[in-house]
């Protein structure tokens, strides 16, 4: 898969007035939504907010760098416990606990990165894995600090509780307002030197050494920015769900989901992950609630379907059906197949 | 010291058994680029099977698995020939996805079909142990270390001495030219896999043998089988024993000399400073890491 | 195309909010029944399916005895419970969002998830809502210590549950041991039965060897066997849950490690943990919520037994303590209900409140905090591959075998 044509397409189409106009109607329909459905509701559509902001935190390191982290969930997890430990331990506001945790988590990111970034392929993919797992085991066998396995417990009510529960309709709102931070990041981060400077890397990293990239600069930046927004994200999913433990925050069915979701929609793309969130995640709740016993059955097969009929994700297959004027899944099968 | 020696003997065998877990996992990433998020759901499968053999038929497990491993190869054979073959050409992180799904479809498969018991096969000679001076020994687990050893080697011997080993390899270094020299890459691909499920089952077997099993451990028979091809090494068919000996032992040491809660983070540990200082793994080659791009 | 993608989520978006938002009808009122909507989120998938899957069957087995018998009505109406089922995966997040889609349902009346960790969560969401919860699969105290008045346990506390084989065996071991060593998984729930034990055996004039911890649901208990093994304990307790459980019995053969008995909370009361271990799970002491010679009774279910016999003839197995429990916190709704004589959720709180009943499951009170404290636990032994009660002694089935025969 080569990324030139769309970075080429992009640009033609970024120019435009129409994504953004669609973008703010898209944020107006959320603000719409939110009175009009109840609190449970509200709580599965921000777990779509939250993931989408997962994703495409995952799809700047691993998307556009070209750096599969595989443990990416660490960040979610060490958000999350310095939000709950600081918000227990020293009675800190949510609000400033949160961009705290996702500094805290971005520099952790950094001062990792500097070694496992020399690290190429699935080894940087296990090497991550393994911190994620490592990590795990730290916050379980520090009781003092984390709870331990017993786990923790934001305060909500009394005099340590700082800031007010938000409720259903304030953590959508939270998670929403993550959301659109991420994908004007994502953005963002496609459209300037930086971002042309990670697919650089990732289509050949010695290539983009010889033009000038600071290789080292740019992904120890990229894992540092999209550790810090998994960091936020990890911070509300704490205080949104009070009581936390260890093998949740760490677990790496989390990160499979970030991965599954960038690559799906389309990797390295902005709308690409998006997608991805939206549609995998309506579609495992919509299973989940409406097939009791065989959900997983069910998503298996249509991600196993999903894959085999557009495994280079569903934007990249249109913009090469745009290209190709080619758009019968037979023929994308074919491309694909030994 | 008999502490020391009673210790580091069960690390080992803890580890020839991890190494049986993995070696089949190993085999497939590193032939064919392939990171099979199902291989646990297979060791599992294969441990169902086994019990089912001898709750059924009275078979040994140590007959039974083989009926495991075939029942596997076959399944093996038909998943990639028949759905991993239709997208080793995409981008290679979509593998990932796709045996995510078979995974899922196996676990859920397995759940309603032998119910989420936990089982364990019995066998009369079951945790019988073999006394040396004050050091045990147990039978079974020396008999999977065993197998272990004997599988690895045995891989080695047919990968390098026969005919379809040999056209496994050549796929693995350069598929197109492979092709070219008449190698039906499908078939060989699904043939690899293949023998990679059978050695998941019969790991499985063993398993069942030694631990209690049910479908919700598949995950963590996985991410094991991840640990210990990466610490080995992809790309040298001895990867896999190698570090699931060496995790089997640090774990051993650790829970003996540190705290028991903290063996699983030190194995990471481990990991971690290996891929640091000898970024291909103990006894992996270059070529296998630096072709892998998302 | 951007354009086209972007149109199609708000599309996307919209057409599925509205099609999981349809279908909460309120209670329905058929002609002379009153039906009682409960929700229930239980594991179905996941790592705890099969704990998840007995809960429901305990949930199933009281809804069908309740609607069957109605023996009480309100304002004229007979009860008919309908619980309706959710899977959480395992999760708690998804635990908890369930008990608010239920709420968004009109749905106040909740029977919890099973462990620790997923009631934990509930717990918090069910206090935020304003819905009353039972819970048959929580029982580890930091979920009653936080001030919660809406969560009711019917269990006996996570600390009793070490503690009762400890009581028993200070009563009919003879000759009495002298030494216990206790080894423990390392998650919250564990550590919380541990210390429970150690306090008991202290209390009683046990030596007690320093606690040994492992990770939760490891295979490989070795090292700390190893560790223990030198100082010779006369009794292990492991507080522990199947997978452990039956490591420790394995690899203790495997080590030669050999006290005078074995004892394990959670494990030996699980139907398979006999037929897993074979021989080597004979005289293996365990600790119970439950059994069939529990004593008490109540107009739905009789007497223990009664409940087993009822339960094998519906299910096909034999009743576990996990379906016991299940059918005890609904029990315990139900109970509340004809007491409050109201289905509203702060009415069934108040009268769960001072409910004092007994029940096939035992006492039935709860305490300030919502646990059901006052209910001692039976202790098990495994005697030729059956789950015999022998502690408390009013409720014995058989002697307790002492020592350990090997």
């Amino acid at each position: 898969m080569t990324t030139t044509p769309e970075v080429k397409i992009s640009r033609n189409l970024l120019h435009t007035w129409i994504p953004s106009v669609v973008a703010v109607l898209a944020v107006i329909g959320a603000l719409i939504l939110k009175s009009h459905i109840p609190g449970g509701e509200l709580r599965a559509v921000a777990t779509i907010f939250m993931f989408i902001a997962l994703s495409q935190a995952w799809n700047i390191i691993g998307g556009f760098a070209g750096y599969a982290s595989f443990g990416q969930v660490v960040f979610f997890g060490m958000g999350g416990y310095f939000t709950a430990v600081v918000m227990l331990k020293y009675h800190f506001s949510f609000w400033v606990a949160m961009p705290l945790s996702g500094l805290f988590a971005a520099v952790f990111a950094m001062l990792i990165g500097l070694p496992l970034l020399k690290l190429k392929g699935h080894y940087f993919a296990i090497a991550t894995l393994g911190v994620a797992e490592g990590m795990r085991e730290v916050v379980i066998n520090l009781p003092d600090l984390t709870g331990g396995g017993a786990g923790i417990s934001v305060p909500i009510a009394g005099t340590f509780a700082k800031t007010q529960y938000l409720g259903d309709g304030g953590f959508y709102l939270l998670f929403l307002g993550l959301a659109i931070f991420s994908v004007g990041i994502g953005t963002l981060v496609s459209r300037n030197k930086f971002g042309y400077g990670l697919r650089a890397i990732h289509q050949n990293e010695d290539a983009a050494a010889a033009v000038g990239i600071n290789t080292v600069r740019s992904k120890v930046m990229a894992y540092g920015l999209s550790a810090f927004m998994t960091g936020m994200v990890g911070a509300s999913y704490v205080f949104q769900q009070v009581t936390i433990f260890p093998e949740r925050l760490f677990d790496v069915e989390i990160t499979v989901l970030m991965i599954m979701m960038v690559v799906i929609g389309g990797s390295g793309t902005v709308i690409g992950p998006l997608l991805g969130a939206l549609g995998l995640q309506f579609i495992s709740e919509y299973l989940r609630e409406h097939f009791t016993s065989g959900h997983t059955f069910i998503l298996g097969l249509i991600i196993i379907l999903a894959v085999i009929l557009i495994p280079q994700g569903l934007v990249n297959y249109i913009r090469e059906g745009r290209r190709t004027k080619q758009y019968s899944l037979l023929t994308n099968i074919r491309r694909y197949r030994l | 010291m008999d502490t020391f020696l009673q210790v580091t003997a069960y690390g080992l065998l803890q580890g020839g058994l991890l190494a049986l877990v993995a070696v089949g996992f190993s085999l497939v990433w590193g032939i064919m680029n392939i990171v099979n998020l199902s291989h646990g759901a297979f060791v599992i499968l294969g441990a169902y099977i086994a019990w089912e053999m001898q709750s059924w038929f009275g078979l040994d497990p140590f007959l039974g698995m083989f009926v495991s491993a075939a029942v596997l190869f076959c399944i093996g054979y038909v998943i990639q020939r028949y759905l991993i073959n239709l997208i080793v050409n995409g981008p290679v992180f979509i593998t990932l996805l796709l045996t995510f799904g078979i995974n899922m479809i196996f676990i859920q498969s397995m759940n309603l079909i032998f119910t989420a018991d936990f089982r364990s096969i019995q066998t009369s000679y079951g945790s019988n142990s073999l006394k040396i001076g004050a050091i045990h020994i147990p039978v079974v687990r020396l008999l999977a270390f065993l197998l272990a050893i004997l599988i690895s080697f045995a891989l080695v011997a047919f990968v390098k001495r026969t005919r379809t080993g040999l056209s496994i390899m050549a796929t693995g270094m350069d598929r197109g030219a492979a092709r070219l020299m008449g190698i039906r890459a499908r078939h060989v691909y699904a043939i690899t896999f293949a023998i990679s499920a059978a050695l998941a089952g019969m790991a499985g077997t063993m398993i069942a043998t030694i631990e209690t099993f049910d479908p919700a451990k598949a995950g963590k028979f996985t991410l094991m089988a991840f640990v210990v091809a990466v610490l080995g090494g992809l790309g040298n068919l001895y990867g896999a024993l190698v570090g699931g000996l060496l995790i089997g032992l640090v774990e051993s040491w650790a829970g003996q000399y540190l705290s028991g809660t903290w063996v699983n983070g030190i194995a990471f540990l481990v990991l971690i400073i290996v891929l640091i200082f000898r970024p291909n793994g103990l006894v992996g080659k270059a070529f296998y890491a630096a072709r892998v791009e998302l | 195309m951007k354009k086209n993608s972007r149109s199609f989520v708000a599309v996307t978006a919209a057409i599925g909010l509205v099609m999981l938002g349809v279908n909460y009808a309120p209670v329905a009122n058929a002609a002379g029944t009153l039906t009682v909507s409960i929700g229930a989120s239980v594991p179905l998938t996941g790592s705890l399916a099969k704990e998840g899957l007995l809960t429901k069957e305990g949930y199933q087995f009281c809804q069908t005895k309740v609607n069957a018998v109605s023996l009480f009505t309100i304002g004229g109406k007979s009860i008919k419970l309908d619980i309706t089922y959710q899977d959480d995966t395992s999760k708690p997040d998804l635990a908890a969002q369930n008990l608010s889609k239920f709420n968004d349902k009109g749905m106040k009346l909740i029977l919890s998830s099973y462990g620790s960790a997923n009631v934990n969560a509930q717990a918090a969401v069910v206090e935020l809502n304003k819905q009353t919860m039972v819970d048959s699969g929580g029982a580890d105290d930091n979920i009653f210590n936080k001030g919660y008045t809406r969560t009711f346990n019917v269990m006996s506390p996570a600390s009793e549950y070490a503690s009762s084989m400890v009581k028993a065996i200070n009563d009919l071991a003879r000759p009495k041991p002298v030494k216990f060593a206790f080894l423990s998984a390392d998650d919250g729930f564990s550590k919380t039965v541990t210390a429970g034990g150690i306090k008991t055996a202290k209390a009683l004039g046990f030596t007690t060897m320093d606690p040994q911890y492992f990770p939760n649901a490891t295979s490989d208990v070795s090292a700390a066997l190893n560790k223990i093994k030198a100082d010779k304990p006369d009794v292990i307790i492991g507080s522990v849950h199947f997978v452990e459980g039956v490591a420790l019995i394995k690899q203790s053969k495997e080590l030669g490690v050999q006290p005078q008995s074995f004892a394990e909370t959670v494990a030996p009361p699980i139907l398979e943990f006999a037929s897993t271990l074979g021989p080597l799970a004979e005289n293996v002491l365990g600790s119970s919520q439950w059994t069939s010679t529990t004593k008490g009774r109540d107009k739905y279910f009789g007497t223990a037994a009664n409940y087993a016999t009822e339960f094998a003839a519906a299910f096909g197995h034999e009743a576990t303590y996990h379906n016991a429990e299940a059918t005890a916190a609904c029990l315990a709704m139900v109970m509340s209900i004809e007491k409050a004589k109201s289905i509203d959720a702060d009415k069934v709180q108040a009268a769960l409140k001072s409910l004092n009943t007994m029940s096939f499951f035992g006492t039935i009170h709860f305490d300030s905090t919502g646990q059901n404290s006052s209910k001692p636990m039976s202790v098990i032994q495994i005697q030729k591959g059956k789950i015999i009660t022998v502690w408390p002694r009013i409720s014995a089935q058989a002697k307790m075998i002492w020592p350990y025969a090997k």
